[in-house]
């Protein structure tokens, strides 16, 4: 399924956002171009889910512009946004059950019309089996664990087939099988499908092992952009995050392994009476 | 499983939601039949139909008996069908655009807005034109308060970004005040208008004749088919407005379409009836636990429930008690066991 059209870009440009009155997201400028998985890394509440929402209009930047492919999205309608864009938040908040396959039926929506029915059903039957999750089908929505959810979830943004594909944080409830197959899945279809995956994580190793480019957002800007060995550095990691570490290459990957000075080779050992034991 | 037969259960389990809303349909269609023949007066089953057919040919031997079908049952149970599907109706979109099970046509303060004003006709005489009748002066008030909350609510919708959860808590704040001030109305009132009031607060059929069938059945009917033309739409609604927002709907501007279109087709039914409560709430969720959430199948279902559940309570209201008892009571007495049965019974999870 190769897309006719490959030219996929997007330009940010001296955007800014505040909730209120101090901005989240001071001044932020990038362009990305071509298909890849790009992962956005950055502290609890630096504004990566801001971002995120200004390039798909669910937030309007109160400075700057986002162009996709050239067009201000200030000036694409909601519409012909949802055929380029999609979006998988963090976490599902739908209001009634439904079973899986009407869960993610509601993602072909901006391609849907009342007779595309059994077309959409094969788009979805095909994304679930995409990712592993066709024996769910049939399940209640809510009936499922953390981590099917998030597949689920994931399936939906899937079946919009978006150009570009944003993510928040989709793999946070998968165990690390799960973690790596749902990244891996998504590194190959941006090459397959020729689409752009941006993935916000909070996990260094599984981003650094499948990102193609990562940016690091820090106190509202990009502190870092490039691929996951220019920006795990240990100083990057240092002042973003506050943390010590030790950058190990392996296969070619940046593989982040944290130090905690104050707790490392300072370990007081637990009294004899506290235990546990297998039986 | 394969590809084919993963679709096949999807289409079965459709089958099985057309299959409900289809038997709904003939229940409608039996119950109105039956409901023809049932009341106060003693005519058979089959004197009642030989008036009908007498009516439509154009030759009425029977005019007491032509009064009490054509004129009287007739256009009540017509009412009733109209009156149920058009509460369901209002109730599933406004659950499922609000995201909230809780939510029902009246959310928005119509209820209270219509007694108001039915309280300041009936005790204080008002009108909106001094040449109307009592019954008109009476339906023109109810209607026009009980859009009254509704504005108030799009007033905020419009000038600041409201919730789902906001828009409820504002519908109730008004209803708190404009019951309050029916109730200082009351303190007031004599006996005849308080019984009158409390008989339209909740909701009786008995009073409906043929003229005022036609507006209800013009709007609602035209605002059913919008709804369910936007449908795929409102479906998309149930998943947040972040997530609708990027599946290319603008869902404030969805929310407040949907609410001037319930309002409205729910105030014109309201003002002729009364607030009759109940199926708007618990019908939808009747339906839910047959059919799922999904508004394509949601919708017609709950259409067709809430029109035979509606039906089939003004059958019992008729023939209850010594003169009938308000359509409004049977279905709260009959729906709640009915509701809290299914809730019990069945193994469909529809709520969170
Ligand atoms: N709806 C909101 N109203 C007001 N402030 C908000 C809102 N959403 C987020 N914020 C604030 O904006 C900042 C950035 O939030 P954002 O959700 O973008 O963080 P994040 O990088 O995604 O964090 P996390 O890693 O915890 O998901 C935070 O300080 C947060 O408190
Ligand atoms: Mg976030």
């Amino acid at each position: 399924m190769e897309m006719s059209d490959n030219k996929i870009r997007i330009d940010i440009e001296g955007v800014e956002f505040g909730y209120s009155a101090n901005p989240v997201l001071k001044n932020i400028g990038l362009t990305v171009n071509g298909p890849q998985l790009l992962s956005i890394i950055g502290p609890n509440g630096v504004g990566k889910s801001t971002l995120i929402h200004c390039i798909n209009k669910i937030l309007s930047p109160t400075k700057g512009v986002v162009c996709i492919d050239g067009e201000d999205v200030s000036s694409t309608t909601l519409k012909e946004l949802a055929k380029k864009v999609g979006y998988v938040p963090y976490a599902a908040n739908d209001a009634f059950t439904l079973s899986v396959v009407e869960t993610v039926l509601i993602g072909r929506h901006p391609h849907s019309n009342w007779k595309s029915l059994d077309h959409d059903l094969d788009i979805v039957y095909e994304t679930l089996r995409l990712i592993n999750i066709e024996h769910l089908a049939m399940r209640s929505f809510d009936e499922l664990s953390a981590g099917q959810h998030q597949k689920v979830m994931l399936a939906r943004g899937l079946v919009q087939e978006p150009k570009i594909l944003l993510l928040d944080e989709p793999t946070s409830n998968l165990d690390i099988k799960h973690q790596m197959e749902v990244t891996r899945i998504m590194r190959n279809l941006s090459q397959e499908k020729g689409i752009l995956v941006i993935m916000i994580s909070h996990d260094l190793n599984i981003a650094a092992k499948y990102s193609d480019n990562m940016i690091m957002l820090y106190d509202g800007e990009i502190y870092a952009a490039g691929t996951p060995e220019e920006v795990l550095t240990v100083e990057n990691i240092k002042t973003v995050y506050d943390v010590e570490s030790e950058v190990v290459v392996s296969h070619g990957r940046p593989h982040i392994i944290m130090l905690d000075p104050e707790f490392d080779d300072d370990v007081s050992p637990l009294d004899e009476e506290t235990f546990i034991r297998k039986i | 499983m394969t590809f084919k037969e993963g679709k096949e259960e999807y289409y079965q389990g459709a089958r099985k939601k057309v299959l409900f809303t289809t038997l709904c349909v003939i229940g409608v269609v039996a119950a109105f039949m039956i409901s023809l023949t049932i009341g106060f007066y003693d005519l058979t089953v089959v004197e009642c139909y030989q008036i009908i057919i007498n009516h439509i040919t154009g030759n009425i031997e029977d005019v007491m008996g032509d009064d009490i079908v054509w004129n009287t049952r007739l256009p009540i149970s017509l009412y009733a069908i109209i009156c149920g599907a058009t509460l369901a109706v209002g109730g599933a979109i406004m659950q499922t655009i609000l995201r909230n099970p809780l939510a029902d046509p009246y959310t928005m303060g119509i209820s209270s807005g219509a007694s108001l004003g039915a309280s300041l006709s009936i005790i204080l005489g008002l009108s909106l034109w001094s040449g109307f009748s009592d019954d008109l002066s009476l339906v023109t008030m109810a209607f026009v308060f009980s859009l009254i909350p509704v504005g108030v609510i799009l007033f905020f919708s419009i000038v600041r970004k409201t919730t789902p959860s906001k828009i409820i808590l504002i519908g109730i704040a008004v209803m708190y005040m404009f019951s309050a001030i029916t109730s200082l109305l009351m303190v007031t009132a004599s006996e005849e208008s308080l019984a009158e009031i409390y008989a339209w607060n909740i909701g009786s059929l008995a009073t409906i004749t043929w003229p005022d069938v036609p507006l209800p059945l013009i709007v609602s009917t035209l605002c059913i088919i919008f709804l369910y033309s936007q449908s795929r739409s409102i479906n998309v609604m149930m998943s947040g407005e972040n997530t609708s927002r990027s599946l290319g709907i603008n869902t404030r501007r969805m929310t407040m379409i949907c609410m001037v279109v319930i309002s409205m087709m729910t105030a014109v039914v309201v003002c002729f009836c009364g607030t009759i409560g109940f199926v708007g709430l618990v019908g939808p969720h009747i339906a839910r636990v047959f059919v799922g959430s999904e508004t394509r199948y949601l919708l017609p279902a709950s259409a067709a429930f809430g029109a035979l559940f509606l039906l089939v309570a003004n059958c019992i209201a008729m023939v209850a008690g010594t003169f009938g008892l308000p359509v409004g009571v049977v279905s709260s007495l009959i729906g709640c066991p009915l509701f809290i049965f299914l809730l019990l019974k069945m193994r469909r999870k529809a709520w969170k």
